[in-house]
């Protein structure tokens, strides 16, 4: 029975080998040479409240990648598997196309999960881990994944991750960022609009200056930070103040046709209106 | 004869252990999976024996329902070709989950932390609905099967065969629905259920003439059936083919144009000819089936590796040594007294009974069906109530459609249960009552298992957080950790503790004195009852801090 | 879909529907005349409806479910029991076929289901159908194929 419901459990940290971060810099590069083929974009409205019931009519949190200004550099991907300890893919997994970073380029836009308002994944997740918070992000519960891969399965744009592969024991996993866990063996992940810093954020403000209304702003995900060109915004849609909705009220936002129907928080910049 | 059977079923079944054993050792990296294929052959050798579990029911059951009975042995060698066709089946989606210890997540009842499953989504209704299938199965089983020593039981067939028809439809339809609800462009369309009702039987109708053929036996009723589906089955393939331009040549060769052959009296009246078009139709069922699961960018059916091939050597094995074990150990009960077993090549003409009615006094028949029936309609009611109104935890309404899917399988699980429980039960001698009993008791506790929920253990490789160096950085610390269900004053949150969720203590100062400062460090490392356990996000030194403020806090709160 | 071709699809099935079910009952005519019906419909509403009109998906198996029905008027013994069953096959097409679409962000066609259901349901107490019951059950469906 222990090797039945014990085998695939995360072994003991210490004594694993960790890679340098060059080996992550070197997979980045690599993943831009093997990037995939462009989404085919249709324009969308700027994206409102949640149609759903419970949804927050304060906070909607999303971002706005601006195509004309992404280089396709890939800055953002490093700084994201920093930020999430998003561990390296062996040999076998790069054979089969997968690399494990949340952000991937698709003709020189970087995509990631898009928080569909009406996501798929989360529909068909069969325990409930995919689930969405009221302030607008497709949130991942690992804890409750089963590692069915419906979800992965069910997403257009393909945004999912799945761990074939224990990432510590293989020695592919850096814990760079203390504050987020490393997923074990058999659960699914993606991106998360870094929830950690949202979290921390909110918590300072709740503790420091109780009773203000918490808007997020100020805070920014560890891909538009890194971002050299400012390409990536991270805001508030229902915010009006939020430096996202300050921009993006000028822009054409753009989605891949796959989601435009699904309601989607992360949109394209294109041109002005 | 069966011996010889058995043998190459535990050969297969040998074979494809290493397979077997290393797909649940490794997981899912274990098969052919690539970066849009994340299913692979445990989900197609799923939806195959589930698909073979069919014929055995539409034969016992449906046919039997509708008034066409078959002989008695081949309706017991369906029945029991479906059952073992649902125990190889049951276990593959085990070994295609990445956490197999996690599967109890899918069962759709609350547990005591308000987790509840997505109803939304069809691996749920899956699960029901086999979960019931093979129960109901086993049961009409028993029933069939000791009907013959214990007469009263043949009052009991024809209406549990009623419940069987739609209940086995529906399972399959369900399977399809795993489907055609993705926004996956291979696995497009509404006409699904009745594809894969289609390729079930179809599939599952080979197999009884497998199975039959090693019985010396031929029932051409069904070998004229399956001729007829084939050519239903040739529809299908066109229209896919139409709508998404999916065309497999091997596929629509080995299923639609080789079981043509049975025209030829020459392949019709040998067996090995018989044997030859089913396996081709079983082979080309197999395939299309694993060619629909793994869409994906590189040719699916170009890569079979070895543990795909050794997972499906597991399977044959499996179900040929259980079939046939079974077959030999009820071969008394299994056929009636007019059939001599052995070596004599009998052909039962079962030749269209539409002229020889099998007249079955259907007043009688259906009366004691009544009541269990009412009683089922009125605990899906409920069931449907309840679960529509449960406070979703997910932020996704959960509407009526979402549920309507459990509402058959619960239905007849539990009319099939008050109509046979008891008839079942009295015919039962000790050992099997003991058995039962045990059963129920395990059963039990693994519900409480169900209901207190899973572990709570904090995952490892933790976050680490800052040490205490100030009384504001403990306020923080509760305001952070502890705020949402204690509130910032220490009296509880009513906002965002669940209804049923026991309420956290009031802070009193006679209370904090009582339980002492390291019980309650204690309690704040290691959780309580209603309580998650903090070890690890919060030091000891921050809980001691914590704890001190709670004092605090109460003292102000008098 | 416009009503001429909603009324085409209702004749070609009721067409196909007077092929089955005559003495003698043979399982390879009647599966050949269901197999062979089918491709006439899949062809015919593969070149008359729009390749991104959703309901073309089930086009053709709610017309082999209509035909279906149509042909169980003529059966000489059990009439009331395939008659329900099948206006039950004809639901189960409409009713998993509508959850399909749900969940792509269609709507599910209720007001068709319900009235099918309705039939179902009521064509279970039906002891004896004389031939008016016979016509009006078939004007009923034909009601329900074009109006919902």
């Amino acid at each position: 029975m222990q090797v039945l419901w014990g085998c695939r459990r995360l072994p003991d940290l210490s004594g694993a080998k960790v890679p340098e971060i060059a080996e992550f810099e070197r997979e980045v590069r690599l993943a831009l040479s093997r990037a995939k083929g462009a989404f085919d974009l249709v324009q969308v409205p700027m994206p409102g409240a949640l149609d759903v019931h419970g949804a927050s009519s304060l906070n909607r949190f999303g971002m706005a990648i601006d195509l004309d200004a992404c280089d396709g550099c890939g800055k953002c991907i490093l700084a994201c598997m920093q930020e999430n300890n998003i561990p390296l893919s062996s040999k076998g997994e790069r054979d089969a196309g997968r690399f494990m970073h949340w952000i991937e380029m698709h003709g020189g836009a970087p995509a990631m999960c898009f928080h569909c308002g009406n996501a798929p994944c989360e529909k068909v997740c069969p325990t409930g881990a995919a689930s969405h918070t009221p302030d607008g992000l497709s949130t991942m519960m690992y804890k409750r994944c089963t590692g069915s891969r419906f979800c992965g399965a069910n997403c257009p744009v393909g945004a999912r991750k799945f761990n074939y592969v224990d990432s510590v024991k293989e020695g592919l996993a850096r814990k760079f960022n203390p504050e987020v866990p490393l997923r074990s063996k058999g659960v699914m992940e993606k991106c998360s609009l870094c929830l950690q810093r949202l979290q921390d954020h909110k918590h300072t403000q709740m503790a420091t200056r109780p009773g203000v209304e918490w808007r997020g702003s100020g805070l920014k995900t560890a891909c538009s930070e890194a971002c050299p060109k400012n390409a990536i915004i991270f805001g508030n849609w229902l915010d009006q103040d939020s430096p996202l909705v300050q921009e993006a009220k000028h822009r054409n936002l753009y989605v891949p046709r796959e989601i435009a129907n699904l309601d989607p928080s992360v949109v394209y910049m294109r041109g002005r209106r | 004869m069966y011996r010889i059977l058995v043998y190459i079923g535990v050969a297969l079944l040998l074979l494809g252990a290493f397979a077997f054993g290393v797909s649940l050792w490794e997981g899912p990296t274990a098969w052919h999976t690539d970066v849009r294929t994340f299913w692979g052959i445990p989900i197609s050798l799923f939806v195959l024996w589930i698909g073979l579990a069919h014929a055995g029911t539409l034969i016992s059951a449906i046919f039997l329902a509708l008034g066409y009975p078959l002989g008695r042995r081949t309706s017991m060698v369906a029945e029991l070709s479906t059952l073992c066709s649902l125990a190889v089946a049951a276990l593959f989606p085990l070994v295609h989950l990445g956490i197999i210890e996690n599967f109890y997540m899918v069962v759709p009842f609350l547990d005591a932390r308000g987790n509840f499953s997505n109803l939304r989504s069809p691996l749920v209704w899956d699960f029901c609905c086999i979960s019931v299938y093979g129960l109901v199965s086993l049961l009409f089983f028993a029933t069939h099967l000791f009907s013959e020593k214990f007469p009263d039981l043949k009052k009991l067939i024809r209406p549990m065969a009623w419940l069987l028809f739609p209940l086995v439809l529906w399972v399959h339809t369900i399977v399809s629905l795993d489907f055609a609800v993705t926004f996956v462009p291979q696995w497009r369309g509404a006409f699904f259920p009745l594809y894969f009702i289609a390729g079930a039987i179809y599939s599952g109708l080979a197999l009884v003439i497998i199975l039959l053929t090693a019985e010396h036996c031929r029932v051409r009723v069904l070998e004229k059936l399956m001729l007829g589906l084939s050519w239903f089955m040739a529809f299908f393939w066109l229209w896919e083919f139409l709508l998404k331009g999916s065309f497999s040549f091997e596929v629509v060769f080995l299923g639609a144009v080789v079981p043509q052959l049975m025209w030829l009296r020459v392949i019709r009246e040998n067996a090995f000819g018989r044997l030859l078009v089913a396996f081709s139709v079983l082979v080309s069922l197999g395939l299309e089936r694993y060619i629909l699961v793994t869409p994906s960018e590189y040719n699916a059916a170009e890569y079979f590796s070895w543990t795909d091939l050794g997972l499906v050597s597991f399977s044959l094995g499996l179900f040929t040594t259980l079939f046939f074990v079974f077959r030999a150990k009820f071969s008394s009960l299994l056929e009636g007294e007019d059939v001599v077993m052995g070596e004599i090549v009998l052909q039962q003409d079962e030749s269209d009974k539409e002229s020889e009615k099998v007249t079955l006094p259907e007043k009688n028949d259906f009366s004691i069906l009544r009541l269990p029936l009412l009683i089922g309609v009125l605990v899906t009611l409920l069931y449907v109530v309840w679960a529509v109104s449960v406070e979703n935890t997910n932020l996704a309404p959960l509407s009526v459609v979402n549920v309507a899917p459990l509402c058959l399988p619960l239905l007849v699980l539990v009319a099939c249960f008050t109509l046979c429980a008891r008839p079942l039960w009295g015919i039962s001698g000790k050992r099997v009552k003991l058995v039962c009993a045990v059963l129920a008791g395990i059963l039990g506790c693994l519900a409480g298992a169900f209901w207190a929920g899973g572990s709570s253990d904090v995952s490892s490789g933790v976050v680490s957080v800052q040490e205490v160096d100030s009384p504001k950085t403990v306020e923080f610390i509760w305001s952070s950790r502890c705020a949402s269900c204690h509130g910032q004053d220490g009296k509880f949150n009513e906002k965002f503790v669940r209804e049923f969720y026991p309420l956290p203590q009031k802070l009193t100062p006679v209370r904090l004195d009582t339980l002492g400062e390291d019980s309650l460090v204690k309690v704040i490392l290691d959780g309580r009852v209603n309580m998650n356990p903090y070890r690890g996000r919060v030091s000891e030194d921050e809980a001691r801090g914590l704890v001190r403020y709670m004092r605090h806090l109460a003292g102000e709160g008098e | 879909m416009d009503a001429i071709l909603n009324a085409l699809c209702c004749l070609m099935a009721l067409g196909t529907s007077m092929f089955l079910w005559h003495r003698p009952v043979s399982i390879f005519k009647e599966t050949g005349i269901l197999a062979l019906s089918l491709v006439v419909f899949g062809l015919f509403s593969y070149l008359t409806v729009d390749l991104s009109e959703p309901s073309l998906e089930y086009m053709p198996f709610r017309m082999l479910a209509l035909c279906i029905c149509f042909s169980t008027t003529s059966l000489t013994s059990h009439k009331t029991r395939y008659l329900v069953l099948s206006q039950v096959l004809w639901l189960w097409v409409e009713f998993f076929g509508g959850l399909t679409f749900v969940y792509h962000g269609l709507d599910m066609p209720w007001t068709r289901i319900v009235a099918i259901g309705a039939g179902a349901f009521g064509g279970a107490f039906l002891s004896h159908i004389s031939r008016e019951m016979e016509f009006l059950l078939m004007v009923y469906w034909i009601a329900v194929w074009m109006f919902f």
